[in-house]
Parts: C-alpha cells; structure tokens; sequence
C-alpha cells in the first residue's frame, strides 16, 4: 500500500479504499477485444445476458442504447468504446456489467466475455505509472495471474471523463 | 417605519374599498340581469375576479375575517361561474349581504377593534348552506356512465358542450368508427358532416384498438335527440358501432339530493321531497380548525412511488388487455366476455387510483402568484413606477414539482415587464395611458395542459432596437433580416447571448436572460411564446402539461425504431403525401386545410438511415401534427400503432442533453422506447435557423 500510495495513480486507488480491506482485493476478470481486464468486483451491481436494446439518437458516440432491467431504465455503453479498442458484434458470450455511476444513475457496461472473480494480492500488481506513459489514467494497474497480463480499469474515473452526448450531433 | 406602515395600510383599505365597490356594481348588474331573464357569465367571472383579488390582498395584510370571508365567497361564486350552482334570489340575497358584511369588517380593521362580529359568521354560513346545497346537485356529466379518460381530456369548451347539450336533455351517444388510416383525414369529416345534421359531435378520440393495421379506430361522442334506431340508420355501417351511453343508475334530476343515509330508503325519499333550500344544513363547524386536523403532509417522493406502482399496474392492464385480444381472436367467446368486463372494471379503478394520487398532487397556481404580487410591489417601488397586478386563475391547478420550478422563470417575466415593458408615469400620461400600469397574471387550463400569461400594458417591444441588436451580436445576417417574420424577430428575446449584462439594468439584469427562462420552461415539459403590439403592450404565454406522471401516447414507428408521442401534443395523424411537399427557405412545408405546415422528417433528424425498399415503391407515410401552443409541427413517422398508456421514465444523466426526448417507456414486451418530446422538437426544428442547414434534409 505504502509504495502504491506514492504513485500517480494513488488519487484513484485512495477513492477505492473503503473496499480493499486486507491484503487481497476482489476483481471481476473479462474480455475486451481479446484482452484480459478487470474491475473492482464491489462496483458491479449484476451481470447480464444483454436484453435488447433500443438506440437513442444523437447520443454521445459510446452510448450504445437504452434497456429496462425489472423495470429499471438503464443506459448502455460500450466499454470498449470506452477504452478505444476494437469492437466485434455480439457472441453467445456477450454480457452486460450493472454499475452505479456517480450521481446514481445506473449504467450497464457491454463486454465481450466475462471471465471469473481474480482475487489478487498486493505484490500481483502492478501501478500503471510503471508500465510507461502510455497507459490512461482510468488504468488503476495491471495485475498478472498464470503469467497473464489483466488490465484493471477504474471505473469511477472511466465513466467520469466520458463525453456526456451534448454537441455529437453538429460537432 | 411606522409611517411607511401606515401608509401601507392605507393602500390596503383604500384598495379593498376599491374592490367592494367595484364587487356592488357587479351584483347590481348582475341583478339586473337576472331580473330581466339572462345571467351574464362575464359580470360573474368579474365578481369572482374581485373577490379573488380581495381575498389575496387580505391574505398579505393578515386580515383574517376577510380572508374568511372572501374564501368561502370566492368558491360560491366560483359554483355560480361553472354553472354548479344556480344564480337564484336566495344566492343573491347572501352576495348582496357580503358587501355590507365587508363594509363592516373593514371599519373594524381600520379601528383596529377585534371584537367578533356576529354578521360575519351569520353570513359565513349562509354561503356555507348555499356550496352545501350547490354540491348536491352534481355536475351533469356525472349523470352518465362516461369514460373518466375521456372526462379528463375534453377542452373547455367540449365540457361546456357536453354540458349544455345534457341540460338541453339529448341523449349522449358512443359511436365507434373504423377508419382507414389513408382516408381518415376526409372520412372523418364526412362522419363528422352526417353526424351534425342528427347532433352535435361533443369529442372524438382514438381507442388505441383496430382491427388492422392500416385502420385507426376512433371513439366519437355524439350529443343526439334522436333515439338509437335513427341515429343507427342515418349513420350506422359496417365500420360503425352506436352505442347510447348509460345513465347512471340513478333517479330524479342533477339538482335533487343523492345522498342518502345508508340503509334508510324510506327516509331518503322524505327527504328528496323537500325543497333544497329548506333542507336541514349540517351543524356549523369551524372550517380552518377542520382543515388543520383533517390534513396530512406528505413527502412528494412517496406519491411518485405510488405513481410509479400505478404505473406498473398500467402495464398489468395492457397486458390483461392483450390477453383478452388473443383469447377472443382464439374464438373462447365466453371466457373474453368475462376477460373483458374484467379488464374494464380494473381500468375504471385503476383511472380512479391514478386520478385520486394526481389529484393529491395537485395545488393551486395561487401559491406561487401569492409570492409574485409582493415581488411586483417591491419592484414597482425600487423602479418608482405604480404597478397593478391583477391575477385571474389562482385556484388553477397544477402538478407540485412544476410550481416550484416556475416561481424563478416567472418573477424574472414580472420583472422584465415593469422594468422594460411598463413605461415611466410621465411618459404613460403623454399617451394617454393610466398612470398606473397594469401587469396580468392569468391562469387557466386547456385540456390536458394549464396555459399561464403575463401581460403587461407597456410600451411594446421595438422590433427595429431588437433586430439591429440581434444583428450587432451576430445572432442573424444582416441580409437575413428581410426575410424574417414577426414571431421570429420577437422570438430573439429567446436566443442565448442576446441580452447581456451591461446593457441589463438592476431589476431585470443579473446576468439572466430569457434564454434561461425559455430551457426552464422546457424542462418542464413546456414552452414559451410571445406577442408583442408596439404601444400596446406584450404578452408572454407559457404552455405546461398538468402533470408529468401517467400519459396516453400515440405509438409510431420511423425506421425500424418505435417512439411513442404523448397524445396532448398529437392533434391528428394524416397519410403524407410526398407530391404535396414544398419547399420554403430551405424547409420542408405542406399545405393542410389551407395552412402552411412545417413538416420535420424524424428519420433524418435522427439519422436513422433509409428503411429497405424505400427506394423502390415508396411506402405508404403518415403525418403526425402535433402542437404545442399556437406552433405545431408535422413529423413524418412510418407507421402508426395505436395509443398506450404510458409511464415516462427520465433518461439517465448521461443522456440528459440529448435532444428530443422527454424520457423513455416500457413498450409491455420488455423492450423500451424512447418518448418524443414535442415541444422539443417544435423548438428545435422551427426556432433554429442553423441547425437546419444540411443539404441532405432539403430535397424529398
């Protein structure tokens, strides 16, 4: 925790802190684009098969649509879009990832596959600042099981950043 | 202090002896008129208007006998305004007695005596008996067996009609018509020329049931003298269904008691045999102690779960509704007969719920004109300008969470008005106007929405000082100015940036601008228009719906999307036809019933692509009119489904400056679609001038 604390993804990791008590923290592990990811397995709320979705126009470009789950209107984004990698359409395997955003609003979260809960200790991860410049800062760390790489994503600030659809259209 | 006080309480006196004097005039009128045969609606709305205006003067002063007083008064002329109440001799007595009673009681005040004074409660409850009496008899309407869907969505004046044509004794009739969706337009107006040499046609309104898909069905409300067999074969067909509408089950005429005490028949009629007048009145209690222990606060949020579970039994109905359709598609005759009066009892209950919570939501505009009559006072003395404010419409009622939301946009429209509208004393004489300016606050509801103004009898706007305005900032060309109409040169008050704060004075200044007051109103659902006569003085109307829970929506599909369109803002659905588009400045227009109609392609505005095979035989369109105060639009959707009953959910905060939409609903098969905000629309495609400048949305 000490040496993580002094890093520049310290800020992200400290808003976090209410949920990594011990030594382990709990991951959800998935799939974008091929890719190994995960995130803090408290902010998810459920995972879906995705219901069908219905498009809202003019939506800022990672919108993917809106869906009611028992009766609770949820708007969709694509995380890949997100994360700006490449987009394939919707397999078998597809899920939607429920999360809260700040502010309340519940959001679901396309993903490609959703592996299982990573359970990784401290000294399995790895700051994004060391990885190189590269990395955004919505990128907590990345975490190696079975010599794997996994992407962890924040979450909190991945959603913040995103554009929130006013101007798409005349821009 | 004390002098600025006195003085006050002077205006007081001197204005409320204004209005009873003015009050006397009226009745003596209004006797007159009596007396030779006729009742003048407008001498009794002025008499309520007076009132009214009394009882809010009152109300700031703390007088509280006259506030009582012009209370209970104000809601016996309010019966006797809405037809309630008869405007007989006894009614006139108590009317005539109110203005020595007031007389009385202001000389009370003014000696500051608050001794009791007998006279006031004697004649508090004469009026008492006389609304006791008035609500007995029950509005006319109430004597059928009509649809409270349908109750609620008649404008005024079908109410009125409705009304007068059950006091005029003809029989109310349901005539239920399919339509071809192509010929609609002209077959309707055919019906509508047959029906009238039989009736009048009070209302007519889509079922959101038809037998096709290319056929719309529609329920018309037929007021008839003529019994069924003739109405049936004057202009029964294969396509139409006359039905007589029941009365209820009841006896004797609107004005005889119906009430009864439970069990005791006998007595009831002993009782029904007495003349009302002289009917036992229940003891007297005092009012505002009954209204404090009988009243409960309630947090909105509590209401709107309940709403919320109303809602989803909306969606038990439908499917109930759809269940009955396929049970009696499937032939089981018996078992969708009592499928049927099932789903009917349980939408007439449910109507009932959801109209008992509406209601609960329900206040009276007066609370936040209340608030607005100290702010024109306050503004009228910083400005030096004397300022009458004079309110009709109060008691209208509108949703709790629209209230709150308009006390700002409001007071900033009041302050304009005194501050750029109203013209300084000296000035007003040299025209000719009263020295004292004049600012409406008017209220009043029209059909599912409640319409408010704020007039004031200033200098007008100066549509020259405006356009070179909007020109210097950059808003329009220059070269443009020609070409621009009226309502849009008045409409620039509304463009963001067009006032600015060095111009603003201190009143109306502060950096806020009508734009602000305009996305206010539009989150609320409405919209703001303007009309303005140069010397005359101008008027802003705003346009908002009653309530933003439960709406009946017109369900149309454009591409493969389905939206649904709150059916307040459709007022009809024509087939499109594409020969008949003309294009004016770059807009799309078509002519309909001789005017010129603004037609806006959703799919494009969408960007929702062109449906397969629309290249190839162009598939039959429709035209859906709606209209949202006096501008209306014409969407061009592909496919009309019917109505549904619809609960509007907000979109998240991530769409929330998506434009358009007025939230999204579920569809009854797990799928959700998108609401079409009319007013959102109206204002994005007829108020911009550039967001219409894509070439692609020019040519058909």
């Amino acid at each position: 925790m000490a040496d993580l604390a002094r890093t520049g993804s310290a800020r992200a990791l400290r808003r976090h802190a209410g949920h990594q008590t011990g030594a382990v923290r709990e991951l959800l592990g998935f799939v974008l684009a091929g890719d190994a990811y995960a995130v803090d397995l408290t902010r998810i709320r459920e995972i879906l098969t995705p219901p069908p979705l219905t498009r809202v126009p003019r939506a800022a470009a990672d919108v993917l649509g809106l869906c009611s789950v028992r009766g609770l209107l949820v708007t969709v984004l694509d995380l890949r879009r997100c994360v700006g990698v490449a987009e394939s359409a919707p397999t078998r395997r597809t899920r939607l990832l429920l999360t809260e955003a700040e502010g309340g609003e519940v959001l679901g979260l396309l993903v490609d596959e959703v592996h299982q809960v990573v359970r990784l200790g401290h000294g399995e991860v790895e700051p994004a600042s060391s990885l190189g410049a590269d990395m955004g800062d919505h990128v907590m760390g990345v975490g190696r099981r079975d010599g794997a790489m996994i992407v962890i994503l924040d979450l909190a600030v991945l959603l913040a950043r995103r554009p929130s659809g006013a101007g798409v259209r005349d821009g | 202090m004390s002098d600025a006080t006195d003085k006050v309480r002077d205006e007081f006196f001197s204005e409320a002896q204004e209005i009873i004097e003015t009050l006397s005039r009226n009745l003596l009128a209004l006797d007159a008129a009596q007396k030779a045969g006729a009742t003048d609606p407008s001498l009794i709305n002025e008499a309520f208007r007076a009132v009214h205006t009394l009882k809010g003067l009152a109300g700031l002063f703390g007088a509280a006998r006259m506030g009582a007083l012009s209370h209970r008064l104000e809601d016996v002329l309010d019966d006797l305004r809405l037809g309630r109440m008869d405007l007989d001799p006894v009614a006139l007595d108590a009317l005539f007695r109110s203005i020595d009673v007031f007389g009385a009681v202001l000389t009370a005040e003014r000696k500051e005596d608050d001794a009791p004074l007998p006279a006031v409660d004697e004649l508090l409850e004469r009026l008492d008996q006389l609304g006791a009496a008035a609500r007995r008899g029950q509005a006319p309407s109430s004597e059928y067996d009509l649809d409270p869907g349908l109750l609620a969505v008649l404008t005024e004046y079908e109410e009125h009609r409705l009304h007068a044509n059950i006091e005029a004794g003809f029989a109310l009739y349901r005539l239920r018509v399919q339509f071809e969706l192509v010929s609609i337009d002209r077959a309707l107006e055919e019906m509508k020329e047959r029906a009238k040499r039989h009736g009048e046609i009070i209302t007519y309104l889509p079922t959101g049931e038809a037998a096709s898909a290319d056929s719309i069905e529609l329920d018309l409300l037929l007021a008839s003298k003529r019994d069924l067999a003739a109405l049936i074969g004057a202009l029964g067909g294969d396509n139409v269904v006359i039905e007589p509408i029941p009365r209820r089950a009841r006896s004797g005429g609107a004005h005889r008691p119906s009430v009864a005490p439970a069990g005791a028949a006998g007595r009831a009629q002993e009782l029904a045999s007495i003349p009302a007048a002289v009917e036992p009145v229940p003891a007297p209690s005092d009012p505002t102690l009954r209204s404090v222990t009988q009243t409960v606060r309630v947090d909105i949020r509590k209401l709107d779960s309940l709403m919320n579970t109303v809602g989803e039994l909306a969606m038990v109905r439908s499917a109930l509704h759809r269940v009955f359709e396929r049970v009696r598609r499937e032939g089981q005759r018996p078992l969708a007969a009592e499928l049927q009066r099932l789903h009917r009892t349980f939408e007439r209950r449910l109507a009932e719920l959801q109209d008992g919570i509406l209601e609960v939501r329900m206040v009276p505009l007066g609370q936040v004109f209340d608030r607005l009559a100290r702010v024109v006072r306050q503004i009228g003395r910083e400005l030096g300008k004397e300022i009458r404010l004079v309110i009709t419409g109060a008691e209208t009622e509108i949703d709790k969470l629209i209230v709150e939301e308009l006390s700002d946009p409001l007071m900033h429209m009041i302050r304009n008005a005194i501050d750029h509208g109203i013209e300084a004393a000296e000035r007003r004489a040299s025209v000719g106007k009263p020295a004292v300016g004049t600012i409406a606050l008017n209220a009043y509801q029209k059909g599912n929405h409640v319409m408010i103004e704020v007039e004031d009898d200033g200098r007008g706007i100066d549509e020259e000082a405006l356009v070179s305005r909007a020109v210097s900032r950059g808003i329009v060309q220059a070269a443009e100015v020609p070409q621009l109409a009226r309502s849009e040169i008045l409409a620039l008050i509304f463009v963001p940036g067009f006032s600015t704060r060095n111009e603003a004075s201190d009143v109306s200044g502060r950096g806020f601008g009508m734009d602000i007051v305009k996305t206010n109103i539009a989150k609320l659902g409405g919209v703001i228009d303007i009309q303005s006569e140069p010397g005359i003085g101008t008027k802003l109307t705003i346009t908002l719906p009653i309530t933003l829970a439960i709406v009946s929506a017109l369900l149309v599909r454009v591409a493969d999307h389905v939206y649904a369109l709150p059916l307040a803002t459709v007022s009809e659905a024509i087939a499109f036809d594409p020969a008949g588009v003309r294009v004016v400045d770059r807009r799309e227009v078509m002519t309909l019933r001789g005017a010129t109609l603004q037609l806006c392609r959703l799919d494009r505005l969408f960007g929702l692509g062109a449906r397969p095979g629309e290249a190839g035989g162009a598939p039959r369109r429709f035209v859906v009119v709606v209209n949202v105060g006096a501008r209306r639009l014409g969407l061009i959707v592909d496919h009309l489904f019917g109505q549904q009953d619809i609960v509007i959910k907000a979109l998240g905060a991530s769409l929330a400056s998506v434009k358009g939409f007025a939230g999204a609903t579920e569809l009854g098969d797990q799928r959700v679609g998108l609401v079409l905000d009319a007013a959102s629309l109206i204002e994005e495609v007829l108020a911009s001038h550039d967001a219409h400048r894509p070439e692609a949305s020019l040519h058909g």
